[in-house]
C-alpha cells in the first residue's frame, strides 16, 4: 500500500465519518442540506452503477432510468399490495427485491443485445428498452396505477414519523456500499477482465475472457444499483409515478456526473454528483439564470468531453507527484 | 377495407418524415460511425425556426426551405468543426456519442427556455385542403411530406453517385482508412456528410412544422424513431432508409388503429428490439449496421 493509496483512503474515510455523523449536530430533517445530501447520495448510487457499466466496461447504457423506475415500482407495488405482510418502513426485503427485479431485466435484455451487438447499438437497444418500460408503466392500468402512479402515504406503519434522517442514513449507507462493490469488483479479477474488454474486446476474448459473461454481469450489477436507489427515492417521495421515477433525468444526470467526475474512477461519481447537484440546486436562485441549469448541464458535458476527457479525477492524476493512475 | 387503406396511406405519408431523418442518420453514420442522437432535436429546432418565421414574418413554410437548408448546411459545418472534428478521428466512439447527448440536452432545454413548453403547430391557409379519391381522403400537406421525402432521398442519391465528394463519402463509408491512404481528406468528407445530415434535419423540420404539433421534448423521441427506421431499412442504401421510415409509419398507424393510440411507442420500440436482435442488417441493407462480436 503506497502513500497515494493511504491518502485517498484517509480522505474517503474522513468524508464517510463526516457524513455519517452529520445528523448528530445538524438537523437534516429541517435544514436544507439534509435533502441536498440525500439527493446527492441517491444520484451517487445510480452514477456508480453507470460508472461500472460505462466507465469500467465501456458500454454506454442509456436505460438506467428504466432500472431506477423498476426499482421504485417494485418496492412500491409490493408494499402497496402488502405482498410481504410485514408493513415495515424501509423493508430490507423490498429493497433487495428492488435490486433483483431490474437485474433480471438487465440479464434478459443484456444477453441478446450484448451477444449480437456492440458499441452504439447496445446504447440504443437499452434506450429502446427504457422507452418500452416507461410506456408499459404509464399504460399499466390497475396494476401500476397508470400516470397517477401509486400513493404510498396511507401505507406508512402506525407510529412511524417521517424523518429525513432515516432516508439520509440509508442513502448514505447504500451509496458507500455501492462504491465498495464497484471498488472490489474492479480491483478483483472481474475488474481486470472488464478493463481488458473496454480496451480491446477481441484481444480480451483471445486471452480466454468470457466477454459476454462479464459484460452481462457488469450491466446487471449496474441495474441492481439503480434499482436500490429507486426504492430509496420511492420511500422518500411516498408516491411513485412514471413522471418522477422514470424521467430521463435519472438517465442523463448520472451520466453527466460520472463524466464530469471522471469515468472509470471510484471517487469520480461522488465529485460529479456533488457538483452537478449543486449546480441544479443553486442554479435557479441566481438572477437572470432561472431555469438555465439544464442548458448549462449540456454545455458541461460538451466541454468536459472536448477538453477534459478524464474528468476532474483525471485532472487530479496529472498533479505532479500524485503518481500514475492506480489499478489502470 | 377503405379505412385500412386510409390508415396505410396516412402511415406512409407521416412515415416519410422518419425516412428523411433516417437518411440523414445513415449518411452521418456512414462516415463518422456514430448514431447522431441529436438529429431529432435539430429537426425540432428547425421546426421552431420555421414556425417563428411564419408567425413573425408570414413566410410560407415551404418557401422557408430556401433559407433553412443553407442555414442548416452552415450550422452543420460549424458544429462539426467545433465539436466533432477531434472526436470523429478517435477510435473510441463513446466520446462522440456523449458529445451528441450533451448537444441534445443543451438544445432541448434552450428551446424550452426560448419558446416555453407549450406545443406549437402551424395554422396555414391551406391546412385543410384535401384530395378525395374514391372515398379516401388525403390532405395536401401530408402528400407534400412524401414529396419532401422522395425529393431529399433522390437529391442525396444523386449527390452520392454523381459528384466527386459524394464518391469520396461512399468510399469512406466502405473503408475510411483505405480512403485516407488514397489521399482523400477524411475530415472534409466527414464534415460534408455531417452537414448534409443536418440539412436533411432542416428539410424534416419544415415538414414537421407543417403537419405535427411539436414541443421541446419531441426531438428525442423523433431521433429514436428515425433510428428505428434506419434499423428497419438498413444502412448503405438511401432508399432503404427512406423505405424503413415509410414502413415504420405504416406500422405505427396500424398499431394505433387496431390496438390503441397509447401503444404506438411499444409497437415501434418492440420492433426496434426485434430487428436489432434478429435482423441487424435491416430489410434493405447491404451489410450489417452492427458488427457481430
Amino acid at each position: 500500500m503506497n502513500t497515494r493509496k493511504l491518502i485517498s483512503l484517509g480522505i474517503g474515510a474522513l468524508a464517510v465519518v463526516f457524513f455519517a455523523t452529520l445528523p448528530f449536530y445538524y438537523d437534516v430533517h429541517k435544514g436544507q442540506f439534509g435533502v441536498f445530501f440525500f439527493n446527492v447520495f441517491v444520484y451517487v448510487i445510480v452514477a456508480q452503477g453507470w460508472n461500472l457499466v460505462g466507465g469500467y466496461t465501456g458500454l454506454i447504457s442509456l436505460g438506467q432510468n428504466a432500472f431506477f423506475g423498476i426499482g421504485a415500482y417494485t418496492m412500491a407495488l409490493l408494499w402497496f399490495n402488502d405482498v410481504t405482510k410485514t408493513g415495515y418502513y424501509f423493508d430490507p426485503v423490498l429493497m433487495i427485491a428492488a435490486a433483483v427485479a431490474p437485474a433480471i431485466l438487465a440479464v434478459l435484455v443484456g444477453l441478446p443485445l450484448l451477444s449480437r451487438l456492440r458499441g452504439d447499438y447496445f446504447s440504443f437497444g437499452t434506450l429502446g428498452m427504457g422507452m418500452i418500460v416507461t410506456v408499459l408503466f404509464i399504460n399499466g392500468g390497475m396494476f401500476t396505477g397508470g400516470a397517477e402512479g401509486r400513493m404510498l402515504v396511507p401505507k406508512m406503519p402506525e407510529g412511524v414519523v417521517f424523518n429525513l434522517r432515516t432516508h439520509y442514513w440509508v442513502a448514505l449507507l447504500v451509496a458507500v456500499l455501492s462504491t465498495l462493490v464497484v471498488y472490489f469488483l474492479t480491483t478483483s479479477r472481474v475488474g481486470l477482465a472488464l478493463k481488458a474488454i473496454r480496451e480491446d474486446e477481441v484481444s480480451a476474448a483471445s486471452h480466454g475472457i468470457s466477454v459476454l459473461k462479464y459484460k452481462v454481469l457488469a450491466f446487471a450489477v449496474g441495474a441492481a444499483m439503480a434499482g436500490v436507489a429507486g426504492s430509496i427515492y420511492g420511500y422518500y417521495l411516498l408516491q411513485v409515478t412514471p413522471s418522477n421515477v422514470l424521467t430521463q433525468n435519472w438517465l442523463f444526470y448520472p451520466i453527466l456526473m460520472v463524466v464530469l467526475g471522471g469515468t472509470g474512477t471510484i471517487a469520480g461519481p461522488w465529485v460529479g454528483a456533488f457538483l452537478i447537484y449543486l449546480m441544479s440546486w443553486y442554479g435557479d436562485s441566481v438572477p437572470y439564470f432561472t431555469g438555465y441549469s439544464p442548458v448549462l448541464s449540456g454545455v458541461v458535458i460538451i466541454l468536459v468531453m472536448l477538453f477534459l476527457p478524464g474528468g476532474l479525477m483525471g485532472l487530479a492524476q496529472k498533479v505532479p507527484g500524485w503518481g500514475q493512475r492506480g489499478g489502470e | 377495407m377503405s379505412s385500412l387503406i386510409q390508415v396505410v396511406i396516412n402511415g406512409i405519408l407521416l412515415g416519410s418524415m422518419y425516412g428523411i431523418a433516417a437518411v440523414g442518420l445513415s449518411l452521418i453514420f456512414g462516415t463518422m460511425r456514430i448514431i447522431f442522437i441529436a438529429q431529432g432535436t435539430m429537426i425540432v429546432l428547425f421546426a421552431y425556426l420555421v414556425y417563428w418565421s411564419f408567425e413573425k414574418a408570414g413566410i410560407d413554410p415551404y418557401l422557408s426551405l430556401l433559407w433553412v437548408v443553407p442555414l442548416a448546411l452552415i450550422l452543420g459545418l460549424g458544429l462539426f468543426y467545433t465539436l466533432f472534428r477531434k472526436a470523429a478521428a478517435l477510435e473510441d466512439r463513446n466520446v462522440s456519442l456523449l458529445l451528441a447527448v450533451g448537444l441534445m440536452y443543451l438544445i432541448d432545454n434552450l428551446i424550452l427556455k426560448l419558446w416555453s413548453a407549450t406545443p406549437r403547430g402551424l395554422n396555414i391557409t391551406y391546412s385543410d385542403a384535401m384530395i378525395v379519391v374514391s372515398g379516401i381522403r388525403v390532405s395536401w400537406l401530408r402528400l407534400a411530406l412524401l414529396g419532401l421525402g422522395l425529393g431529399s432521398a433522390l437529391a442525396v442519391y444523386l449527390f452520392l453517385k454523381r459528384t466527386r465528394v459524394g464518391t469520396a463519402v461512399r468510399a469512406a463509408s466502405e473503408d475510411m482508412e483505405a480512403t485516407t491512404i488514397q489521399g482523400i481528406n477524411s475530415v472534409w468528407v466527414c464534415a460534408v456528410s455531417f452537414a448534409i445530415g443536418i440539412a436533411l434535419a432542416g428539410v424534416a423540420g419544415v415538414g414537421m412544422a407543417t403537419v405535427y404539433s411539436f414541443d421541446y421534448q419531441f426531438g428525442f423521441i423523433f431521433a429514436i424513431k428515425a433510428l428505428v427506421a434506419l434499423a428497419l431499412g438498413g444502412i448503405g442504401n438511401v432508399f432503404g432508409a427512406l423505405a424503413g421510415g415509410l414502413l415504420l409509419g405504416v406500422i405505427e398507424n396500424l398499431a394505433a388503429y387496431y390496438v390503441g393510440i397509447e401503444w404506438i411507442e411499444v409497437a415501434s420500440y418492440g420492433i426496434f428490439m426485434l430487428v436489432l436482435i434478429f435482423l441487424p442488417q435491416g430489410l434493405f441493407g447491404r451489410r450489417a449496421l452492427v458488427k457481430k462480436v
